[in-house]
């Protein structure tokens, strides 16, 4: 599979698995072509194969995946039968997490069930201290036995994980060695995440160990399937928003769970990037909930990430999610405040307006507001009942003695709110001001709310993809081969961090070996260094660039980190090396260029006027997306209707079309892009 | 501006306010200092209009939730607040939970018709790992609160912007750990600085009329989402006593006792009958049981519900004078925040199940097994304090099992990683699990209790400040009690027990063994066929 890349490039096909469509994004010679079939969710290889088939794909090329299986194999609990090893004494480690609840105010707490049962947690004798040494023995005798009774009680996945192993591996690997041979499929914590605190990183190894036979398994799938295409090697995506190789994947597949969202993180700084901004806030506004992620050149990451309660402590793009989607449900609740979501109406019964349900949604205040075209909706495929939505619309908004467009306006307008609120608190997590990016907007709602969004933000500027619903997908084309590389060091004295040469070295050797794997040429690596450092006494670290310059200069980075992101920093204060990064990646050659249009320049025209609702009803002319040449501009109030999403530019925007179709969306007073 | 409706104002302020408050966390989190407040989240952060009322407050501790109002408007009655001034305090007298939880108080000022004129008041707490005192991490079993640590009345830590280094040497020279002290205190001056000027961009985007008119609106909703929660409750009037094991200087159990009251939307709370306060450290101040009244609150309210000074009104809190729930100078209340605040929630909780059978709980493990240990690091060359808190087990109730070695109630602080711990501390972890068997029985049984054992491995001093020792966590409905919290020290293989709050100085190599207790059960079990 992993053959070196030959001169001609070849195409490159994203596939982005969702809840109810499977999203391809097709890149040949830098043209992009889109595609969407229904997804199979028993098995998702079967819709990856039935859109390969039905774009007649005869080129070679190849694929990067973004898949929901290992994700919900964690949603729906169907991961592998997964048995723990640990360090004396640390068998409920995993169970009490750091012994909190999830919810404040409440009388009976809960905490989502342990992925590994107590009769499947393991202790064995061995210990290590904090500076790594071995003050205990690994009991072999203790270590042994285990193979019989793993086997007796049908474990599938056996997850090793001992105290202080991410400074000395040396037990973990005796263990994994002592077990070998089973049928089981095993990682140990140094592999999965050599960082200390260890109940992060016992999750994040059992989280592996509960995954990666499921996915495995679905990948043979997958490439048996894609072995009758041209399909010349296939990746999966990965939460980080780099690709791997499917062996890779095999092994590690706690990286796919976030693919999806960063692939539409990666598409959506691709696109930004191609219209000269690359500091964003993604706005990704679906059916239930909305992603919003915060990139300032690159894509903020974090490594506290969780899915449904249990940590990952892998770096994943930082990507926030909020309950607010078209499908959100809007009531008024006992004090008289109108609160829309957490709760969807979901794909069935839908909105009101899908002719089934009864509960009114964001969709459905939008199509009241005259924001939706009834007829166009997903290209005609889905007509809404418009009538039905007033009707229950006029009926709630009379109970609340409001009007029936503005209960609709106010749905609207707090859901917005929600959003800025989630918006604001990743910006100021990091030490930015909103008003100084540019909001990207997609997702089949996003569009409609970005303006809105963007003046609640103080934001002045917002693009639009020329396709909201599938950028996942042409992120996932674009995306480059990444993986990355920690090891906690806790280095207090500067005297110890010259030893990071050899230890970046080593992490570099490691990484060429795996990039060589992948099969991308050496000429195209790239690896970033960069260092984890903090004062000492804290217990969170910065990232600073570590490549160029002495530690010296390390230190004098973080200061400035330091005063940027937090508004302070101690000039005097001792600071400490935690641990070290290294980011390897390599671009795949796939690429997306401008159009090339003959009739740049010219004017949109729109032949009909719908009337929509901002204070008062108001004809506003209506534009077809796919009509739209570079160069052509707007003036809202207006709409612009596509497949599978519609762009509402209120009063005070003005849009202009770019070279790559691309709506961008600017407040008259700030003509500036 | 289309003019808005007001269920949906409601809601867009709503998130407007909680977002300050969240911001001003995040800061204090990220910029914190000691493991305490990143890592254990011993910490909240609040706005309140010019009077003092709270407007939101991040969700964290909610033992603060009721504490922090008083504070900020006893400071606004005794303190002349200018411009960029900021107050640092933890006076029990003015709205303090006890000496380790300092305040930051900043009032915000705007401009308005060629004046300044105050908009709001942002405020943090947060819980500093050591301020002086007879012991490392400042919870002694002490008699008087000048053994607790250093009594800050509310002082001007910032005038007109312009930080007192004076005030900060003075803190610092009291402490056993100076340089911690001095790094949180400026990520609180940085959490304040940032909610300020968030509030003061919202007054302008506004209008200062503007921003009084939707934070009077989240008052009287806030306060008519509370009613509507009361009226929909058995009106009557139920009572309760539940007991502390001692007050840690001398024997005897310490009653609390509560009349709990719903009638025509309010709630009164009436502690006439508990313990006359007592000379060690469990007396809570008024704003301490304010805040556990006002937790329960919580509890019962509407998922999300916003929690502002709306929601107090109806809530009457009767806490006599010179009593273990409302404290008088110079009564030692290092454990009244951490260990009364649980029993006057089990007292209160106690009370209801009349009303509400199918949504109290059992009692939960009522302690939170304060443990501090400090001393000079022999190993690093520094001096050390460490401190924390150990979870339990939560009770059973009809919604099902209580969950095992998790906090429940008055606190939601996080462990400290055995792998951090070690790094920092001459201490080591050789245990940290859940403590089998010792939820009580019954349909839903009680969850389990956590067992912690730790290696102490320089000279130091330890402090424990746990109950529950004695008495044990009521079942309901016919469920078992949870199991009594233990202590013990393990000298050379030697088990001792310990009492439940003591200080002591264990030799190198000795290991203290904490076993916390177990919840209350609820139903009778069902017997095997």
């Amino acid at each position: 599979m992993a053959r070196p890349q030959s001169l001609s490039l070849p195409a490159f096909l994203g596939v982005d698995v969702g809840g109810t469509f499977t999203d391809f994004a097709w890149l040949e010679d830098g043209r992009l072509r889109i595609h969407k079939v229904p997804s199979t969710t028993h098995d998702q290889s079967q819709a990856v194969l039935a859109g390969i088939r039905e774009m007649g794909l005869e080129r070679e090329f190849r694929l990067v995946h973004g898949t929901t299986v290992a994700t919900n194999a964690v949603l729906e609990r169907r991961g592998a039968r997964t048995a723990l090893i640990t360090t004396r004494g640390c068998r409920d480690v995993l169970e009490i997490g750091r012994q909190t609840r999830q919810v404040l105010y409440t009388l009976t707490p809960s905490r989502p069930e342990p992925l590994v049962p107590r009769e499947l947690r393991f202790e064995v004798d061995e210990r290590l201290d904090w500076q790594g040494e071995a003050i205990l023995p690994l009991s072999q005798e203790q270590v042994r036995p285990l193979s019989e009774e793993l086997r007796k009680r049908q474990v599938e996945a056996l997850a090793v994980c001992f105290l202080f192993s991410f400074l000395n591996a040396a037990h973990e690997q005796q263990a994994l060695a002592a077990l070998k041979g089973g049928q089981w499929f095993a990682c140990a914590s140094h592999q999965v995440l050599p960082e200390y605190r260890e109940y992060e990183r016992t999750s994040a190894t059992v989280l592996n160990a509960y995954i990666s036979p499921v996915l495995s398994k679905y990948l043979r799938q997958l490439e048996k399937r894609l072995g009758g295409t041209r399909c010349e090697g296939a990746r999966a995506m990965q939460s980080n928003g780099g690709a791997m190789s499917l062996a890779e994947a095999r092994q590690s597949a706690i990286h796919t769970l976030f693919s999806g969202p960063a692939g539409g993180v990666v598409g959506a700084m691709a696109v930004a990037k191609a219209a000269g901004q690359s500091r964003i806030p993604t706005f990704d506004m679906g059916g239930t909930s909305t992603d919003v992620c915060l990139c300032d050149g690159v894509p903020s990451s974090t490594s506290q990430a969780s899915i449904a309660g249990l940590p990952l402590g892998v770096p994943t793009l930082a990507i926030d999610s909020v309950g607010a989607g078209g499908g959100s449900i809007a009531r008024l609740d006992v004090a008289g405040a109108l609160r829309v979501g957490p709760e969807s109406a979901g794909a069935d019964p839908g909105p009101a307006c899908y002719g089934r349900g009864d509960r009114l949604t964001v969709t459905d205040a939008h199509l009241v507001l005259g924001h939706l075209l009834p007829e166009a909706f997903l290209g005609g495929r889905m007509p809404l009942d418009v009538e039905r939505a007033r009707r229950l619309m006029a009926q709630l908004a009379s109970q609340w003695g409001l009007g029936t467009e503005e209960l609709a306006h106010g749905i609207l307008q707090v859901a917005d709110a929600q959003m800025a609120r989630a918006l604001r608190r990743v910006s100021a997590e990091r030490g930015y001001d909103p008003r100084e990016f540019t909001l990207v907007a997609f997702g089949g709602c996003g569009p409609l709310h970005t303006c809105a969004l963007a003046e609640a933000l103080g934001i002045t500027r917002v693009l639009v993809p020329r396709y909201p619903g599938i950028l996942s997908a042409l992120g996932l084309a674009l995306s480059d081969v990444a993986r990355e590389y920690a090891q906690t060091v806790l280095w207090r004295e500067p005297s110890a961090w010259p030893r990071a040469e050899t230890a970046f070295a080593a992490l570099e050797a490691r990484a060429a070996a795996d990039l060589g794997a992948e099969g991308v040429l050496r000429e195209s690596w790239e690896f970033s260094r960069m260092v984890g450092m903090r004062y000492q006494g804290q217990s969170y670290e910065i990232l600073i660039a570590a490549e160029a310059g002495s530690t010296a200069e390390w230190v004098e980075r973080f200061h400035l980190a330091h005063q940027r992101t937090y508004g302070h920093h101690n000039p005097r204060g001792a600071v400490e090396v935690v641990n070290l990064r290294l980011r390897a990646s390599a671009p795949t050659g796939a690429a997306w260029a401008p159009h090339e249009h003959s009739d740049v320049g010219a004017k949109a025209t729109s032949d009909r006027l719908v009337p929509i609702w901002s204070g008062g009803w108001k004809h506003v002319p209506v534009y077809e997306r796919e009509m739209l040449r570079p160069g052509a501009s707007l003036s809202g109030p207006t709409l612009v209707v596509q497949e599978d999403s519609t762009v509402l530019i209120p009063q005070g925007w003005q849009a202009e079309v770019d070279a790559f179709l691309n709506l961008r969306l600017v407040r008259v007073e700030e003509r500036a892009w | 501006m289309i003019p808005i409706p007001r269920p949906i104002s409601l809601e867009i302020f709503r998130h407007l306010f909680a977002s300050v408050a969240e911001e001003m966390g995040g800061v204090l989190e990220r910029t914190a200092y000691s493991p305490n407040i990143k890592e254990r989240r011993d910490y909240s952060a609040a706005i309140y209009d010019p009077a003092g009322l709270l407007v939101a407050q991040a969700a964290h501790i909610p033992v603060h939730l009721g504490a922090m109002p008083a504070m900020v408007q006893a400071l606004m009655q005794r303190v002349a607040l200018e411009p960029g001034d900021m107050v640092v305090c933890n006076d029990p007298s003015v709205g303090g939970t006890h000496l380790p939880d300092i305040s930051l108080v900043m009032p915000v000022f705007v401009p308005r018709r060629g004046q300044t004129v105050l908009a709001g008041v942002v405020a943090n707490r947060a819980h500093h790992a050591d301020v002086g005192g007879a012991s490392p991490g400042s919870m002694p079993a002490a008699r008087e609160i000048f053994q607790e640590g250093l009594v800050i009345p509310p002082l001007k830590i910032m005038r007109r912007g312009e930080l007192d280094e004076q005030i900060v040497a003075f803190i610092c020279a009291n402490v056993r750990t100076p340089e911690e002290r001095r790094g949180d205190l400026a990520a609180q001056i940085a959490a304040n600085q940032t909610g300020a000027r968030r509030w003061t961009e919202l007054t302008g985007h506004y209008g200062l009329e503007g921003l009084t008119q939707a934070i009077r609106e989240a008052h009287e909703y806030a306060r008519r989402a509370t009613q509507a929660l009361l009226n929909s409750l058995p009106q009557g009037s139920w009572e309760w006593t539940d007991y502390l094991d001692d007050d840690g200087v001398e024997r005897g159990r310490v009653p609390v006792h509560v009349r709990v009251t719903i009638r025509d939307g309010t709630l009164a709370c009436d502690f006439t009958g508990s313990a006359p306060q007592r000379s060690g450290g469990v007396n809570a101040t008024e704003a301490v049981t304010r805040s556990a009244c006002y937790f329960v609150l919580g509890c019962l309210l509407e998922e999300d519900a916003p929690l502002n000074a709306g929601c107090f009104e109806p809530v009457r809190v009767i806490a006599p004078s010179g009593t273990v729930v409302n404290a008088t100078h110079p009564a030692a209340i290092a454990g009244g925040n951490v260990e009364t605040s649980q029993r006057i929630v089990d007292a209160l909780l106690g009370a209801l199940p009349q009303a509400l059978p199918d949504r109290i709980p059992a009692a939960g493990y009522g302690t939170m097994s304060n443990v501090a240990i400090g001393g000079w690091d022999a190993i690093r060359g520094q001096p050390f304090a460490y401190y924390e808190t150990i979870g339990g087990g939560a009770g059973g109730s009809a919604a099902g099992s209580g969950a095992s070695g998790i906090h429940v109630h008055m606190t939601n602080t996080r462990n400290t990683p055995i792998e951090a711990l070690e790094c920092h501390y001459p201490l080591r972890v050789r245990k940290y699990g859940l403590r089998e068997g010792s939820g009580g029985e019954g349909r839903h049984p009680g969850g389990d209790g956590i067992e912690r054992e730790i290696e102490i491995l320089c000279s130091a001093q330890v402090s424990l400040f746990g109950d529950r020792r004695i008495t044990r966590p009521y079942g309901l409905r016919g469920g078992g009690k949870g199991a009594a919290g233990t202590n013990l020290l393990v000298r050379r293989g030697k088990e001792r027990r310990l009492p439940g709050k003591c200080t002591l100085q264990p030799q190198p190599g000795d290991i203290l063994r904490i076993l916390t207790p177990g919840g209350g059960g609820w139903g009778r079990e069902r017997k095997q066929r």
